[in-house]
């Protein structure tokens, strides 16, 4: 079966992120009777074993059991990392979690929070021939019909994503004299390049990416740490699935660096493809349009929620086109009103520059795709990359185009696409720093923007994989 | 019929070690041969005999599974086990490491270039197939990086005219690629053979492709292009109800019960082929001259046993002298031999 996971990371090889343990620990439970002596084992024709006592007796020996859910529950030695991510997140254990809660006493309950991409909400509207908004609503019908709490947009977080790419794109710029691998610097969003940067180029391209949280990330912190305080829980009492265009997102969430040790438990405990929102959905026998439309949940009072918002440059965040514009204004006072692509040698290959009186002041550029990423990499090992700042993406054309998006076999791709980004492109764009909310929770949650709880937060580190070189690591 | 295949000579390569492939030069001139021993030696005559002309040994860390000849013969591309694959530019007798491409995960098994010279394809244990492009200045980026493959990747080799890449693997088959739009595509996979696909090779006319196995057989294979005489005509249903015709390759023979040990290698000429074999034996096949060309017949005119003393790993035939052929084994020698046509053929 091909891999679902993105072109970076079917190279990259899983199992050296979730290692296979040498040892299988699950125990096996078998009645001991009392008795001394050793025991004879006779094998029978059909395989069958049969335990000879010194009495002559015979008893049939059971066959000890390991199945595939104890294997999960365990660091998993026969299971490859891949089965691990997807069958540990999936749509089961999230009606699961919510079968739970119908069960449970009131004090176990957990608290089900459900946070949505405007790449995902696009693609289930194309499919169901929605708007945005409407697309918006009656998922929020569907997921509070089924026992979820509360429904979020991550276009909430990824203003935090972009406020900190923007801050520290302009503080790495100034410091350039200062430290040499300053620039350029890498967007950190695509988990697909941030595991294939830790594995293959380790320590060379680390100092390089971004730290800032992808909205994913920066939602866990929100939801864990800001609302787990509104609602008086602990973090480890609300189940926080979020619904993402690609599988690479899980491999994310699996992150030590997003596990809360404290409570013991993660910032976002279950990632679903917008594929598998679309199978429980039919599982569930609901039909999207037919459902009532239901009002979109905020996670701060201030902020209106009559319609999602989104940001403007592209369908992977706009990292590019805001930390463009924010430093054209803060380094050079000069205000970009359009940001102009030029493609380079394919058209996931583009860059941006910023002029003024015939010298280049900004030379950004985007990467999307494996073989665009290799270039970019092997430009920078030899000291020939001529970017300040790159949005990097492991997807060809982007997250819209992500390896979990809704396939429709009568369409060809690229018409689906288009109608997909499209879609997205109609949601009213918002600047992180004029959205409702965003300001107060920077004073409130956070105690400043530059302050150690936003650099805690916000922020994440990166750690070069060496290969395994264990022999169950090795696939024959 | 072992008159057919004259042995001319012999030399220890790669002593101690593995000879796995050989090269020679567009003009036919030099012969490159790599090794287990890390090591790429160029061999070229002197006389009656062939001599080494230089050693290329500073350039990869593990075993060089294979070495290609840029068209123009200024070049030549080496791939290793150390993941690598080195680009060194001749100098007369020297030879420089210009370049050296990294990407691929683990062993790189096979390099080709593309008649034009622009192009280059690796494929790996990483069952990825990847194509680079040079420029002016002899640099080189990645054009596409093909996940096609369920398993390793054994060998690549370029079309002789067409910009058309092929493939074999060991999830025995044989994929082809083109460049559509701005990327390069998975444009026909070859399915028959029942085990391994080690090599490939395409006939000078490029109209057939021939592919040897583990199942120890050599299947030819033929492009029907849209609009064929023999009505074989193949559609691409597309989504949207468009339907677009596609060139189509069939198996128009299969060489079977000749071998008796896995096919390593496969060597291409107009009407004839020679192939290596893991029984030690070198063999050579002729097309029946009166067979159809849509269903081709082949005939054994050469089988040389213990040809050498392990597996032949390549056959090569030279490019200008017609009959004369270039093969080297697990046992570290490279032999030439003078293939002589059999009467009557």
């Amino acid at each position: 079966m091909a891999s679902p996971f993105s072109g970076a990371l079917q190279l990259t090889d899983l199992d050296d992120f979730i290692g296979p343990s040498q040892e299988c620990i699950k125990p096996v439970k078998v009645e001991k009777r009392a008795g001394s002596g050793v025991a004879k084992i006779r094998i029978e024709d059909d395989g069958s074993y049969f335990q000879i006592n010194q009495d002559g007796g015979t008893r049939r020996l059971e066959k000890a059991k390991v199945s595939l859910n104890d294997c999960l529950a365990c660091s998993g030695c026969i299971t490859s990392a891949e089965t691990v991510l997807i069958t540990q997140q999936s749509h089961e254990e999230l009606k699961k979690v919510l079968d739970a809660n119908k069960m449970a006493a009131p004090s176990q309950q957990r608290l089900v929070v459900v946070s949505v991409s405007p790449q995902s909400r696009a693609s289930l509207a194309a499919r169901f021939q929605l708007n945005p908004t409407d697309t918006a609503r009656k998922l929020t019908s569907f997921f509070k019909k089924i026992g979820v709490h509360f429904v979020f947009d991550t276009a909430f977080s990824r203003h935090f994503s972009l406020l900190e790419s923007q801050r520290e794109f302009v503080r790495r710029f100034r410091g350039q004299a200062d430290c040499r691998q300053a620039l350029p610097l890498l967007a950190s969003a695509c988990p697909g390049w941030i595991c294939y940067a830790e594995k293959t180029h380790g320590s060379f391209i680390l100092p390089h990416i971004s730290t800032a949280r992808s909205p994913q990330q920066v939602m866990g912190s929100l939801v864990k740490d800001f609302f787990a305080q509104q609602q008086h829980l602990t973090p480890d009492k609300i189940y926080h699935v979020t619904v993402m265009p690609c599988y690479d997102k899980k491999l994310e969430a699996s992150r030590p660096d997003f596990f809360n040790q404290e409570h013991q438990t993660r910032d976002v405990d279950c990632v679903l493809t917008t594929g598998e929102v679309f199978r429980l959905l039919e599982e569930e026998g609901v039909s999207l349009p037919d459902l009532e439309p239901a009002p979109l949940d905020s996670l701060c009072s201030g902020a209106s929620a009559e319609e999602p918002s989104s940001h403007r440059g592209g369908g992977s965040g706009g990292y590019l086109e805001h930390v463009f514009r924010h430093a054209a204004r803060e380094l050079f006072g000069i205000h970009v009103a359009e940001v102009t692509y030029k493609p380079l040698r394919n058209k996931d290959f583009q860059e941006v520059t910023l002029e003024k009186e015939g010298q280049v002041l900004l030379h950004f550029a985007m990467a999307y795709g494996f073989r665009n990423i290799q270039n970019l990499v092997q430009r920078l090992k030899r000291g020939r990359c001529p970017y300040h700042y790159v949005e990097v993406m492991a997807c060809p054309s982007g997250c819209l185009n992500g390896g979990g998006q809704l396939q429709a076999p009568d369409r060809p791709s690229r018409e689906l696409l288009q109608h997909v980004e499209r879609l997205y492109g109609m949601v009213r764009a918002e600047a992180p720093e004029d959205a409702p909310g965003v300001r107060e929770l920077y004073t409130h949650w956070l105690q400043g923007t530059d302050s150690e709880c936003a650099g805690r937060l916000l922020h994440t580190q990166y750690h070069a994989v060496e290969k395994a070189s264990t022999g169950l690591g090795i696939r024959w | 019929m072992k008159d057919s295949l004259v042995l001319l000579g012999r030399v220890p390569a790669h002593p101690d070690s593995r000879c796995w492939f050989l090269a020679w030069n567009p003009a036919g001139t030099l012969l490159a041969s790599c090794g287990g021993d890390r090591r790429i030696r160029i061999w070229g005559t002197e006389g009656d005999s062939w001599i080494c002309k230089s050693v290329l040994s500073e350039g990869h860390q593990r075993t060089v599974r294979k070495v290609a000849w840029s068209p123009c013969g200024n070049y030549l591309a080496s791939a290793s086990f150390d993941a690598t694959t080195c680009i060194w530019k001749k100098n007369q007798d020297d030879f420089e490491c210009v370049t050296t491409l990294e990407g691929h995960e683990n062993e790189v098994k096979s390099v080709a270039w593309a008649p034009s010279g622009n192009l280059l394809a690796t494929c790996s244990r990483d069952k990825s197939v990847w194509v680079w492009e040079v420029d002016e200045e002899d640099e080189y980026e990645c054009v596409s990086v093909l996940n096609s493959h369920t398993q390793d990747v054994k060998h690549v080799v370029w079309h002789p005219s067409q910009e058309l890449l092929a493939s074999a693997s060991y999830d025995d088959t044989v994929k082809l690629y083109r460049e559509e739009e701005d990327d390069w595509v998975c444009c026909a996979t070859l399915e028959g053979h029942e085990s391994t696909v080690w090599s490939l090779a395409f006939d000078p006319s490029g109209q057939r492709l021939a592919s040897c196995s583990d199942d120890r057989t050599v299947r030819i294979w033929r492009q029907y292009l849209p609009g064929n005489e023999q009505g074989e005509v193949h559609y691409l249903s597309c989504r949207g109800g468009m339907q677009r015709l596609l060139t189509q390759w069939k198996c128009i023979c299969t060489l079977s019960g000749f071998h008796s040990r896995t096919i390593y290698d496969i060597a291409c000429l107009t009407g004839a082929l020679a192939t290596a074999c893991g029984d030690d034996a070198i063999r050579v096949f002729q097309e029946d001259p009166n067979s159809d060309p849509q269903q081709p017949t082949f005939s054994l005119t050469a089988h040389l046993h213990q040809a050498h003393s392990q597996d032949v790993n390549c056959v090569a035939w030279n490019p200008k002298e017609p009959g004369l052929l270039a093969s080297c084994s697990d046992d570290g020698e490279v032999a030439f031999w003078k293939y002589q046509r059999p009467e009557g053929l």
